[in-house]
């Protein structure tokens, strides 16, 4: 049965150009910034793998933020269009729709890697990363925009508030993005070294800095990092459930 | 005659307010029953209570004799018309009633979404945006949906509520034929001289509890208004 | 008689001509030559294009009669356009050469890799530090020049760069004229 919301949350975002304008916006950024580095100016004259690396950050970066957007919006705005009442009046139990609306949050990540595809190609020409780019791209960004979508969709679940999740989200991953680009130096004493090891973005892009600009291509040599990442998105699972369980315990419909 | 819908001593609190205090009531199964309260009387709450959209604080209620009104059989039974109007705006007549139909596990979806539009009028309208619709048009298109799964028990909070009046015509004869088929209908609505048209019983409800429930003649000799009309009757039971 | 003084007056002056020599001599700080001598080899092969890796090769060779040890080789950059030293971490020229010892006569390579950054004229020296001592020594000027590099289409970026936007916009649209034509 979820099938059937995600294929009706694909049709919206078609049909009202939510996500394709969003996916417009996407390919600009992706455009400008490949072209900026590439072309004459001194950003050009950084190391290729430097430059993958920082292009990996724009496209995970990117994603993040209209994935929060995205996630923010999907789970509140049935209910303050008051579209949830007629929903659950359906035999559609609680987890086929949060499951439809995860896997269209989903796909939306997905179109956005996707997109990012031909920028890849062009940017790591004759770097022989492209393959080593292309998938860890996917990998580490589905599970670290798995994780946000989870979370975003448990404190919609209990603000009902597209505008407090939004705020909540945005603020939340701010706070995890900004420490996450401080350079090496910054992050030096004990406290800096402990939140970047349990920070799941910083994980997700000293991952990419290993693979990209270190060569260390072997999924063994990226646990150090995959592995903080799995147990964001476990403690972001866990959080949802728990979130659900109060949203069924007070009602679809918690005011008269 | 088997029940149709069974509360017994529902409860619904809001923090220290009774929505709905102590509601036991019972509707037999092909009934036309009405369902009358001044606004915030606890009307929506207790449909809302019916159809497993909320639970009860205290008490149960059932549906189609013993099913618990959150079960999937529950729902598979039951139409609702709600009182909000929430409609995916974005979304053509036809490819809304077909979600719905394909939410319920409609065997013949396509065909259940065609002949439902024809039912309240909007055929012409099939593809045509929701978000184009008339006040009118949005009623029709939301009692279609109510109607997609072929309901035994039909739930309806102020289904006439903003339609001129060969709308509400309509539509009242549409349940007049449906409950001839052998469709419950539970009716909720303030509209008086519409309930006393249509539904055979009726019950008065008032600060979340139950005040009367029986025919018209019935209430008359409750209250003692044996000429009056169900407004009279109406004023006298709610204080208004 | 007079023959005598003449000749006592000039062994005289040849003593203090002599001594006054000496004396000169041994005051090198005022006088005497630097005790290194640092030469850039790559004068000519400097000039490059941005994005360019070279080779900045110099020889140190100590030209004094005795052994110096401990000294300390780096380079200096300035832009000739702006007239601004140059931030040489950019450049990624700033280590510098450690020489342990240098024996009299004896000559060493010193070489530095650096990343050409910024196109424009720049004027380059290596300067060595003894140890102790309060002057540096420097080699002469050496001036080279930076191009710019042009490639408005490097790895065909901009099929990509101006395609995809494009191409994006045509399924929307596409998307769109499907969608009414349906309603």
């Amino acid at each position: 049965m979820f099938k059937y919301i995600l294929v009706t949350e694909l049709q919206a975002s078609l049909y009202t150009w939510k996500s394709t304008v969003w996916f417009l916006i996407t390919s600009a950024i992706f455009s400008f910034t490949s072209y900026l580095f590439l072309t004459d100016k001194e950003l050009s004259l950084l190391d290729q793998t430097e430059m993958l690396w920082l292009i990996s950050k724009i496209i995970i970066g990117t994603a993040l933020l209209i994935i929060t957007v995205d996630a923010s919006n999907t789970i509140n705005a049935e209910f303050e269009k008051e579209t949830a009442e007629s929903l659950f009046l359906t035999p559609l139990t609680t987890k086929d729709f949060v499951l439809g609306k995860l896997l269209a949050s989903l796909a939306l990540w997905i179109a956005i890697y996707l997109i990012s595809i031909p920028y890849i190609i062009v940017v790591s020409a004759g770097s022989h990363l492209t393959f080593a780019f292309v998938i860890y791209v996917l990998m580490l960004g589905t599970m670290i925009i798995l994780g946000f979508q989870m979370m975003i969709f448990g404190i919609s679940f209990l603000f009902r508030s597209s505008k407090n999740t939004l705020t909540t989200s945005l603020i939340i991953l701010l706070a995890l993005v900004i420490p996450a680009t401080f350079s090496s130096t910054l992050k030096n004493n004990s406290l800096s070294h402990f939140l970047s090891v349990i920070n799941p973005v910083d994980n997700v892009f000293s991952s990419l800095d290993n693979v990209l600009v270190d060569y260390k291509i072997a999924i063994s040599s990226n646990l150090l990092y995959i592995i903080p990442v799995l147990i964001f998105c476990l403690a972001a699972f866990t959080f949802m459930l728990y979130s659900i369980k109060l949203f069924k315990r007070s009602g679809i419909v918690n005011k008269d | 005659m088997k029940t149709a819908v069974k509360t017994e001593n529902l409860t619904k609190l809001y923090g220290k307010t009774k929505a709905v205090d102590c509601l036991s009531l019972e509707v037999k199964n092909g009934e036309f029953f009405g369902f009358l309260g001044p606004n915030g009387a606890g009307k929506t709450t207790t449909i809302r209570l019916l159809t497993g959209i909320i639970r009860p604080d205290k008490g149960k209620a059932m549906i189609n004799e013993n099913l618990p009104t959150n079960s999937i059989e529950a729902k598979l039974i039951a139409g609702v018309m709600p009182e909000s109007q929430g409609l995916y705006e974005w979304m053509t007549a036809i490819e809304y009633l077909l979600f719905f139909a394909h939410l319920y596990g409609v065997h013949d979806p396509i065909k259940a979404a065609v002949e439902k539009l024809a039912i309240v009028g909007l055929s012409n309208e099939k593809n045509k945006r929701i978000g184009a619709f008339s006040r009118g048009m949005r009623q029709r298109i939301s009692l279609a949906r109510a109607l997609i799964n072929e309901p035994k028990i039909l739930f309806l909070d102020e289904p006439t509520l903003g339609l001129d009046p060969k709308g509400q015509e309509d539509i009242q004869n549409l349940l007049k034929t449906l409950n001839t088929e052998g469709v419950t209908i539970f009716y909720s609505s303030h509209l008086l001289n519409e309930v006393a048209q249509l539904c055979s019983r009726i019950a008065v409800i008032h600060h979340g509890k139950l005040i009367a429930q029986g025919t018209i003649t019935q209430l008359q000799e409750q209250t003692g208004l044996t000429n009056d009309s169900l407004k009279d009757i109406f004023l006298k039971l709610t204080g208004e | 008689m007079h023959k005598i003084n003449s000749f006592i007056f000039f062994v005289l002056l040849l003593i203090v001509c002599f001594t006054s020599a000496n004396s000169i001599l041994a005051d090198s700080s005022s006088f005497s030559l630097p005790p290194l001598n640092i030469n850039i080899l790559s004068k000519q092969t400097l000039n490059g294009i941005a994005g360019d890796y070279v080779t900045v090769s110099a020889e140190i060779t100590n030209i004094s009669q005795k052994t110096i040890t401990n000294i300390t080789t780096y380079l200096s950059m300035a832009d000739e356009e702006t007239k601004l030293p140059v931030d040489l971490e950019d450049w990624s020229a700033e280590k510098g050469l450690f020489i342990g010892t240098i024996d009299s006569k004896q000559k060493l390579p010193l070489d530095w890799k650096i990343h050409f950054v910024k196109p424009g004229k720049y004027s380059l020296i290596v300067i060595a530090e003894i140890n102790g001592e309060n002057q540096p020594l420097t080699s002469n000027i050496t001036h080279f020049t930076v191009s710019p590099k042009h490639n408005l289409n490097p790895g065909q970026v901009l099929p990509v760069a101006l395609g995809m936007p494009l191409f994006l916009l045509i399924i929307m649209m596409f998307a769109t004229y499907i969608r009414r034509a349906k309603s």
